[in-house]
């Protein structure tokens, strides 16, 4: 029995160095004192987009450049060669013809270079941004625990990245350029990118294809959106039809069926279904498509919207940026890992209400999840899934049911001023004498 | 390791691969074109003309051709580069995967994700862009309510504050309003003043001035003493070592009020009413004036090291106004969002496993997998159950048995016979009512 008992208490012991401490709540950087053993490189899959944005940017950059400088190096050797063949002819154009067309030449050569420069200087922005970018993931790669002092500044970089990229999503500019401004992080971000994504989305809103056909055929994007399989640009057309429909004039017709011909036609196969209703739309004015949901959900504005959410699916595509926020991810994935049960318990809420009245003791490390700025936001996700407990090593149990860390306890105790073999409950201020507590064994 | 090397591959992409450099080009076709254009001005004749037309074919042609080779250097670049780095990207065994990108269960909430923002840069200390993200984040409203709106709001700064502002209590921010309410209520002046005063206080410790602070503490004593917080003493106590270095090292006037005199004067003033707490800590700090000639050997001088101290309280003030604000001292945000960078990738591990086995991702209430956080990340006590291995939960609470060892409350029902146990740990016995459920 004697036996018994100490392999028992070895074993408290043993298992007493595998519980984990919690930190001594004076600790103000709660996240950057843990000992990890993932490196915290492991956590970067999601900055990945980070330095392939520049790259995708800076491809584009340049098949615009090329398509660009092709299309002008066509027509300047064709008009040169005409010129060249007029002037060898039997009857010579007057100089003042040849000079004209040499001046268009010129200036045709002029634009080439001041395209050319445009791109050389978004270059050299784009490599700036690259570069920052390398070697802010250089930093955390330095660091091999979440230990590092380094790792708390990173972070905090890293969360406003986050918060930049949230609300640029959202259309929030001016915060979003203020932030990066504050926070010197302007490289880091892609302010620019998403202020041309967003005003396009608003022009879509505001029920207008102009900006977005323009995106679409804007040099070789045309020829990427069909790589990709995108269709985008017949949505837009057939939205443009269908506006062009809606007046329901003769003359307004007549220049649907044209537009139809010239943009819609070449899709008949790819889009069958959608060519035909189109066709179908014609015999159906507006205000009799009450009764046919087919046609009257093609003259709902609802669809302006949801051409916006396409645009900006297929403008995120072609970037290679992630479709949602990576906020969102983050506080995903981070708080169901901080969720426990007691977060959501009545427990919990009335811990939070405790401190907010601040009269108690209280942890004073509060928990993300419980506090009042993500408490209903967590409601969402399920909590962490644990194999073992993590509690205190030297939990006593209080008379009123409730267990503490010895050693919280006695500093507590000390701190408010109490007798000798007093305790005092750190979160309903109960005072007991030592004696009436009592060992809690975790096993 | 692979960023060295990715940083590498990108000084070599922008030594060579310059979209400029063709600039050069270009120019020498435009010298060419106009070169040819005064010939043919000069000349004016149709003969010279044909000539220098025919003449000008192909240095043009072959210039144009010279642009699109310096293009196709750049090109080449890229796709080097962007070799190395889907490389670089790839090397980490980690790292394979896609974002779960189609689980998104926070697009639901955006008025709670803004209103958590909204607080995150209150308590940053950045209102003016918090004030900007409060006006965009807003639902559209009557222009003249938002110019009313931002009219009270003139941004603080911190540091223009230098004269310690009449302390008050900082009021704790209740609110029973709808998250909406509640974004527009963040407009209002009460919880940015509150900040605005704690980072005016922030600063003047930076600048080693204790009053702003020690005053602060003081009007908030009765709540600081409540919470078990020291704080108003440990700053009178930094105040008087600060006082006690004298002119030499704090750099303020050399007056009666400063150094050993004036450090003496100070406690007294102050000292008398953390007597019958402290009176240990001052007993110390009177008997080190004796040592003053050689305090770095007296056994007083760690009491007298304070190069960390104005760090220390600077955080433990950071702590406890925010607590009194109902608010803790981190910003919850930003936990939030390092756990889930230390936890995406266990999560991107599990998706890729349960890929195709179209299995929904979490349960309703608890996660599929066990993602480790620094220790500083566990908040709450996690009890799991050693019996049924579960967490135990408001319905399944912790019991304890007479002999001290603890099981979820559903398990001890599992394990009884009748109203009798038998504990699982140690040969005790009991009955099944003696078993108290605790808070852990």
């Amino acid at each position: 029995m004697a036996d018994f008992d100490k392999t028992n208490r070895e074993n408290h012991l043993l298992l007493d160095t595998h519980v984990p401490v919690p930190d001594p709540p004076s600790s103000y950087h709660l996240a950057t004192t843990p000992d990890l053993a993932d490196t915290p490189c492991s956590s970067l899959q999601q900055d990945h987009p980070l330095l392939r944005i520049p790259l995708e940017l800076l491809r584009k950059n340049f098949r615009s450049a090329h398509f660009e400088l092709e299309k002008d190096k066509k027509n300047v050797v064709e008009t040169l060669k005409e010129t060249a063949t007029r002037a060898v002819n039997n009857e010579p154009p007057p100089t003042e013809d040849v000079l004209k067309s040499l001046d268009a030449i010129i200036a045709r050569m002029r634009g080439v270079k001041r395209k050319l420069a445009a791109s050389a200087d978004e270059e050299q922005r784009l490599y700036r941004h690259e570069t920052a970018r390398v070697r802010h993931l250089a930093e955390i790669y330095a660091m091999h625990t979440t230990d590092d002092v380094k790792y708390e500044v990173w972070s905090r970089t890293r969360l406003d990245r986050m918060l930049v990229d949230y609300m640029l999503r959202q259309g929030y500019g001016d915060s979003a350029q203020s932030l990066a401004r504050e926070r010197g992080i302007e490289d880091l971000v892609d302010v620019k990118t998403f202020e041309q994504m967003a005003q396009i989305r608003d022009s879509l809103r505001n029920g207008s294809v102009t900006e977005a056909l323009a995106w679409c055929t804007a040099g070789d994007t045309k020829k990427e959106l069909r790589k990709m399989d995108s269709n985008l640009e017949f949505m837009l057309r057939y939205q443009q039809y269908i506006e062009l429909v809606r007046p329901y004039t003769p003359a307004k017709l007549s220049e649907a069926i044209k537009h139809a011909q010239r943009f819609l036609h070449p899709y008949r196969e790819t889009h069958a279904a959608e060519v035909r209703q189109a066709c179908g739309l014609l015999a159906v004015p507006p205000h009799r498509a009450a009764s046919y949901p087919a046609y009257a959900a093609l003259y709902a504005p609802q669809r302006w919207e949801a051409l916006a959410e396409l645009f900006v699916a297929t403008h995120n595509r072609l970037l290679s940026l992630p479709s949602i926020p990576l906020l969102h991810l983050a506080l995903t994935s981070g708080l169901s890992a901080l969720k426990t049960p007691a977060c959501h318990s009545a427990e919990g809420a009335h811990r939070q209400s405790a401190e907010g009245r601040a009269n108690v003791a209280s942890l004073a490390s509060v928990c993300p999840v419980c506090s009042r700025e993500l408490n209903d936001l967590a409601r969402s996700v399920p909590y962490a899934h644990h194999t073992t407990s993590h509690v205190e090593h030297d939990l006593v149990l209080l008379p009123n049911g409730r267990a503490y860390g010895r050693e919280r306890l006695d500093d507590y105790a000390r701190k408010a001023g109490l007798l000798d073999g007093q305790v005092k409950d750190l979160r309903t201020g109960e005072v007991f004498s030592e004696e009436r507590l009592k060992k809690v064994y975790i096993t | 390791m692979a960023m060295e090397v990715l940083e590498k591959e990108l000084e070599k992409l922008k030594d060579t691969a310059q979209l400029s450099n063709s600039l050069a080009n270009v120019d020498k076709i435009i010298d060419l074109l106009t070169a040819a254009r005064s010939e043919v001005e000069r000349a004016n004749d149709p003969h010279v003309t044909s000539l220098t037309l025919t003449k000008l074919q192909n240095p043009v042609q072959r210039g144009l051709d010279a642009v699109l080779d310096d293009l196709k250097v750049v090109h080449k670049g890229q796709v080097k580069f962007g070799k190395a780095l889907e490389k670089a990207l790839t090397t980490d065994k980690d790292t394979k995967g896609s974002l779960p990108e189609d689980h998104d269960p926070m697009a639901q909430h955006p008025t709670l994700i803004n209103r958590a923002i909204a607080m995150h840069l209150l308590r940053e200390g950045q209102f003016g862009v918090a004030s900007a993200f409060i006006a965009e984040a807003q639902p559209q409203r009557p222009q003249s309510s938002i110019s009313q709106l931002q009219s009270q709001l003139s941004p603080l700064s911190p540091s223009s504050v230098t004269s310690p502002t009449s302390p008050r209590s900082p009021e704790p921010y209740e609110s029973h309003l709808t998250p909406m309410d509640e974004l527009s209520a963040l407009q209002s002046e009460t919880l940015q003043s509150s900040f605005a005063e704690m980072y005016s206080i922030l600063s003047s410790l930076k600048e080693r001035k204790l009053l702003p602070a020690i005053n602060w503490a003081r009007s908030n004593c009765a709540e600081l003493e409540a919470r078990g917080s020291n704080l108003e003493f440990e700053l009178c106590k930094l105040q008087f070592i600060w006082l006690f270095k004298g002119p030499s090292v704090n750099g303020l006037p050399d007056t009666p009020e400063n150094g050993r005199l004036g450090a003496l004067y100070y406690a007294r003033e102050n000292f008398g009413r953390f007597q019958h707490r402290h009176i240990r800590e001052i007993q110390q700090l009177s008997c080190a004036m004796v040592y003053a000639s050689n305090l770095p050997a007296s056994p007083y001088r760690s009491i007298f090291d304070i190069a960390m101290a104005f760090d220390e309280v600077a955080a433990s003030f950071t702590r406890e106004f925010c607590s009194l604000l109902g608010l803790s001292a981190e910003s919850p945000l930003y936990v939030a969002a390092t756990a889930g960078a230390i936890a995406l990738p266990q999560l991107m591990k599990f998706l890729n496993k349960v890929k195709g086995k179209n299995t929904e991702w979490t349960t309703t209430q608890e996660m599929a997998f066990e993602t480790r956080l620094p220790k500083s990340m566990v908040y709450h006590s996690i009890f799991v159950c050693p019996v049924s291995k579960e967490q135990t939960t408001a319905e399944n609470p912790p019991v304890i048995l007479p002999c001290g060892h603890v099981l979820a409350r559903e398990s001890l029902q599992r394990i009884s016979k009748g109203s009798r146990y038998k504990c699982p740990y140690c040969p005790n016995e009991g009955s099944v009512k003696d078993a108290k459920e605790i808070i852990l």
